[in-house]
């Protein structure tokens, strides 16, 4: 009794480097598998500015573009904002925003004070078209290229050097 | 030239690590001679060899070399000299030569100060750091290597540090708590050794305390330097986020006070064998957890590295390898029983209760920051965010019940204490001086808000309970110096952060206002005004800079907020301006420029914020010379 006593935390240490490593595994796969190369998937949901008007798909009708994923609650997101401004002011790129599991007034609040580097905003409170995505969590940055189709996705913060490694290449050809 | 060097002299350290991690151990187990080593000599010369290969590192910024990849992508010829110095460990290759030389230190300073004559044991513990040292060198050699080169044409000029980074306190703050991390290490090496050999319970503990301490000392600092570095450079004046990295450095921090607090009972009683094992492991293995978190990429997060599954792998397998077979070693170990009997009236009980505390703190933490990956991992990618609200409804009740503990747990005795004479007096006492409290708040708020009043009786609770012990023991002030400062400052230190924590969570006051120049508006018991904006230029950066002044009556201050736009990346940053007080900060932070000269700008008053910093300090230096002290007793 006493011995299967002392093997109680070797066992909880196990369950959780178990699962640890089962996200880390299954996070591989789906990163790299979706969506890539295939064109953008359809939808219909309300722009974050305007309950009443619904987007879809032919609305992102500047090609190439972006497609960001952020949200208030996210951090992260925040530390982006400033380089997608940026991007907004020095780049022909469009930049259309995909506001994910959000509180729609804090969501324009933030645009407010800090600038809306987006075209528009998909308001997408239940993570439909982000499921469709495959969207992992926010930030998160999807490049679209003249066709609609997505060439390119970024998890984590889009910065100047993963612009100029992975999605630079894009606007130049 | 040099980059080589440095990366050639990175693989010796290798090779030796690796050397100095199986030798000595099976030395002692085959009982050759031949193989035993001399471990003094060894660990000062990995300690040299690590030192030389980062600083060539550090040249390498220094110089600009940019074909070295991870200079490149760090540094700039416009940065200034003490922030490419700082760039070395700005992100993460060179954090990770930075963590190893950490390591070392630590290992260094064990074998010189440890006065044991117990050649096994220091042979063990030797060879169980080099182990983890070898994996650490191991992993940055084949994953991230710091001396790569971008050949055969470099590029002209570096990305730049992220321009959040180039900041003080910024520079100090990484150090820090990878000395802290790391220096969890040296109980960790202990409590296996002590398995391996069987040692003394008392005698083991006494070894692993004052390592505990200063890693827990470390760990504070660089916590408290993140926290205030957040405040002022994030723009937003919030000084903790329960961001998953916070977390990932709080439950070590825990876990580290838990484990010193639980080596002073196993040192003097020879009880908690067990459960100081456990803790040195856990403790351990909770600071590689963090280091696993950030780097594998699975947490996004202000504080994370770049993404790379192929890290996350690598660091899980270190993780796993280590804390997988000690515990291991520990489920086949036949202890012995602890003899040493006590009541629920003595100090004992009372660390036995602060570990509970502590440790279950620790796993509730550690719970609410895994289970955001767990949920989307188990549901098929949906989301679940615990925020702020989770962690703050955990905390308090755990820091209401430590802090009551901590009023009292100084007069308790080993054993048995035989009287309690001393609860109305503190507690007298204690109410008097909250009573104080509140009236200097209400002359200087001219408010009270019952919210805050916990936290602020808790303090006081622990300050009178914490200086009262002098008193009531008639210690002299020789005596104070000598044994009891330590403990002294670091409870104080304890009681100073619950208070601003407690005010500052209470009184502040916040608003975001639109203003043009020379317009004011009155907020709290100040006016405040927009004087003046002006275009400033910088080494690296061009900025927008505003003047503010906050009006008191007759007193006025100013206070300069910037936008700035660093010229290599682009990348704007917010400074915000302060006015720092011992009782208040005035904090003003730029928002965006809606018309010409028309700007959005948040200001707060957040008082008593400074005393969190303060008390973290305390306990810092209440803790290192704790450890200094016990090092020099053993």
């Amino acid at each position: 009794m006493k011995k299967t006593l002392d093997l109680i935390p070797l066992i909880i240490f196990l369950a959780l480097i178990l699962v640890l490593f089962t996200f880390l595994s299954g996070r591989e796969d789906q990163l790299e598998s979706v969506l890539v190369d295939k064109s953008f998937p359809e939808f219909s949901l309300t722009s974050l500015s305007d309950e009443s008007s619904f987007k879809s798909k032919k609305d992102i009708s500047e090609l190439p573009a972006l497609v960001n994923v952020w949200a208030t609650w996210c951090i992260a997101c925040r530390v982006e904002h400033p380089f997608l401004m940026k991007l907004k002011e020095n780049s022909t790129i469009k930049i259309y925003g995909l506001n994910y599991k959000d509180d729609r007034i804090k969501a324009l609040d933030l645009l407010e004070r800090d600038g809306n580097p987006f075209e528009f905003s998909i308001y997408d409170f239940e993570g439909r078209l982000a499921i469709d995505l495959g969207v992992y969590g926010a930030p998160e940055t999807f490049f679209i290229d003249k066709e609609g189709i997505v060439r390119e996705r970024h998890v984590g913060v889009v910065d100047e050097k993963v612009w100029q490694e992975k999605f630079a290449q894009y606007l130049d050809d | 030239m040099i980059p080589e060097i440095g990366h050639i002299i990175l693989i010796t350290h290798l090779v030796l690590s690796f050397l100095g991690g199986v030798m000595p151990l099976m030395a002692i187990f085959t009982k050759r001679d031949s193989l035993v080593l001399p471990i003094k000599r060894l660990s000062l010369f990995l300690f040299t060899l690590i030192s030389l290969s980062f600083l060539s590192l550090v040249y390498s910024f220094l110089v600009d070399d940019f074909s070295v990849a991870y200079v490149a992508q760090n540094s700039n010829t416009n940065l200034p000299d003490y922030f490419k110095l700082a760039a070395t460990w700005g992100a993460h290759e060179g954090s990770l030569v930075l963590w190893i030389l950490a390591m070392n230190a630590w290992l260094i300073s064990f074998i010189f100060l440890t006065p044991s004559t117990d050649k096994r044991f220091l042979a063990s513990v030797f060879s169980i750091s080099c182990q983890v040292i070898f994996a650490f060198s191991l992993f940055t050699l084949f994953t991230s290597n710091p001396f790569e080169r971008i050949l055969p044409i470099p590029p002209l000029n570096g990305a730049d540090l992220n321009p959040s980074l180039q900041d003080i306190a910024f520079t100090v703050h990484p150090p820090l708590l990878y000395f802290g991390y790391s220096g969890l290490l040296i109980p960790f090496a202990i409590a296996v050794s002590a398995m391996l050999f069987d040692i003394d319970t008392k005698k083991w503990a006494g070894y692993a305390r004052p390592w505990a301490l200063m890693s827990c000392s470390f760990l504070t600092l660089g916590i408290a330097l993140g926290s205030w570095w957040a405040y002022y450079e994030l723009g937003w004046g919030g000084w903790w986020f329960w961001d998953p990295v916070e977390n990932a450095a709080f439950v070590p921090w825990l876990l580290s006070v838990a484990l010193f607090h639980s080596l002073i009972t196993s040192q003097n009683r020879g009880v908690f064998g067990k459960w100081s094992l456990l803790l040195s492991i856990f403790a351990f293995a909770t600071s590689l957890l963090g280091t696993f978190l950030v780097r594998s990429g699975i947490l996004t997060s202000v504080h994370a590295f770049a993404l790379d599954p192929e890290r996350g792998v690598f660091l899980l397998g270190i993780l796993a390898f280590f804390i997988i077979g000690s515990l291991t070693l520990y489920s086949l170990k036949e202890f012995k029983f602890e003899s040493n009997t006590y009541e629920l009236s003595s100090k004992e009980f009372g660390f036995l209760l602060n570990n509970l505390l502590l440790v279950v703190l620790a796993i509730s933490i550690l719970f609410g920051t895994l289970f955001p990956l767990l949920y989307e991992a188990y549901t098929d990618g949906k989301q679940i965010s615990v925020g702020a609200p989770y962690f703050e409804i955990i905390l308090f009740p755990f820091a209401l019940a430590l802090g009551l503990l901590q009023g009292i747990a100084l007069y308790l005795s080993w054993g048995q204490s035989k009287s309690f004479s001393f609860l109305p007096r503190v507690l007298i006492e204690s109410i008097s001086f909250f009573a104080l409290i509140l009236l200097l708040l209400f002359v200087l708020f001219d408010n009270l808000y019952l919210s805050s009043f916990a936290t602020i009786f808790l303090a006081s609770w622990i300050i009178v309970g914490t200086l009262q012990v002098n008193n009531n023991r008639n210690i002299g002030y020789w005596y104070f110096l000598k044994k009891r400062f330590a403990v002294t400052f670091a409870h104080v230190g304890m009681a100073i952060l619950t208070l601003g924590v407690g005010i500052v969570t209470s009184y502040s006051l916040e608003k975001e206002i639109i203003l043009s120049p020379k317009e004011s508006f009155e907020f709290g018991d100040q006016v405040v005004r927009f004087e003046s904006i002006e275009d400033k230029v910088g080494p690296n950066f061009l900025s927008k800079s505003a003047i503010i002044s906050f009006e008191n009556g007759k007193n006025t201050s100013e206070v300069i907020t910037e936008k700035r736009t660093y010229s290599p990346s682009g990348q704007l940053t917010t400074e915000a301006g302060i006015k720092a007080e011992l009782f208040k900060d005035l904090y003003v932070s730029m928002g965006d420029n809606l018309e010409t000269e028309i700007w959005s700008f948040k200001v707060q008053i957040k008082p008593f914020i400074r005393w969190i910093w303060l008390g973290a300090l305390l306990i810092a230096i209440g803790s290192f010379f704790s450890g200094v002290r016990q090092i020099r007793r053993t």
